[in-house]
């Protein structure tokens, strides 16, 4: 029997996300508190942001707002893939881990912890320019 | 020149290696549309032509690198060829084909406005670069036909430059 990842799935956006179970200290929501404290991120902005992945950063704790927590499920190890390495090289942040295939569908897991080290200043992709003159 | 395959989901482009004994005067050239213009790399860099699956787009991801998808549980990246040389997307509609290719050391499938499969060119046929063309610095030859010019550009050339321009600091 091979091993397996807990994922907990979440929308931001129009997007559906899969993380790492293990990452998330906690849901914050459905009123957070203090919303302002939510970090922007390479993911883009929530809708309607009602729930909150609150996650430790370097001994401090930092939330992910998004549109709503979808549940947990279990994916075999084998289900899950790398990000390609053409992919990984062009990104600007290095917070999407790789893909599990959920009902057949890649869908992205993402490293939380990485994604609210890096803020939304990873979202900014460096020159786009057509590379004609490299 | 002839031309083996056009706008089907396409033979596998390795496995039509060129005719022995004509290797030395031959060369094999895979071809792709953009917009009006007429495109071409060398064809033994394609592995397949498949039909485009599913897209699964990327955060933050540069314009063409448009998403990844799934073929025979391997993800790929694809990469629009007419967003990295013109700067105009493809349309990434159903029935779009990709061109898997090897471009050392990365796998990418690679999506034009249309494809046109495996072209047989004598190498006598094969002319150098113009100067001024758009995408000078990456064509590597240009070879005339009846309906007009095909520029043969350096796809490994032009994929490590991409990758180049947008890796992180």
């Amino acid at each position: 029997m091979s091993d397996s990842i807990q994922l907990l799935l979440f929308q931001l956006g129009a997007r559906v996300f899969a993380a790492r179970a293990e990452n998330v200290r906690r849901i914050a929501g459905p009123s957070l508190e203090r919303p302002e404290d939510g970090v922007e991120s390479a993911l883009g902005d929530p809708w309607d942001p009602r729930r909150g992945l609150v996650v430790e950063v370097a001994g401090e704790e930092r939330t992910l707002l998004v549109d709503g927590v979808l549940g947990l499920k279990a994916v075999p190890d084998s289900d899950f893939q790398a990000l390609p390495a053409f992919a990984r090289d062009v990104l600007p942040t290095a917070a999407l881990a790789g893909f599990a295939m959920l009902d057949e569908v890649a869908t992205l897991v993402i490293d939380l912890p990485t994604l609210l080290r890096e803020g939304k200043g990873a979202a900014l992709a460096p020159s786009e320019e057509t590379p004609r003159h490299a | 020149m002839a031309r083996q395959e056009r706008g089907s989901a396409g033979p596998d482009p390795a496995s039509k290696g060129p005719v022995p004994g004509a290797a030395e005067l031959d060369i094999w050239y895979f071809g792709v549309r953009l917009g009006e213009g007429r495109y071409a790399f060398l064809a033994p860099l394609v592995t397949e032509v498949v039909r485009l699956g599913p897209l699964t787009r990327l955060p933050a991801a540069p314009t063409f690198l448009p998403g990844v998808f799934t073929h025979r549980g391997e993800i790929l990246p694809v990469l629009d060829l007419s967003e990295l040389l013109l700067r105009r997307a493809v349309s990434l509609g159903p029935g779009v084909r990709a061109a898997i290719v090897h471009a050392e050391p990365w796998r990418v499938a690679v999506v034009a406005d249309e494809m046109e499969g495996l072209l047989h060119v004598p190498r006598r046929r094969v002319g150098p670069p113009p100067a001024g063309h758009a995408v000078r610095d990456f064509l590597q030859a240009v070879v005339p036909d009846d309906l007009g010019d095909i520029a043969v550009i350096d796809l490994p050339r032009l994929v490590a430059a991409a990758r180049a321009r947008s890796a992180p600091a």
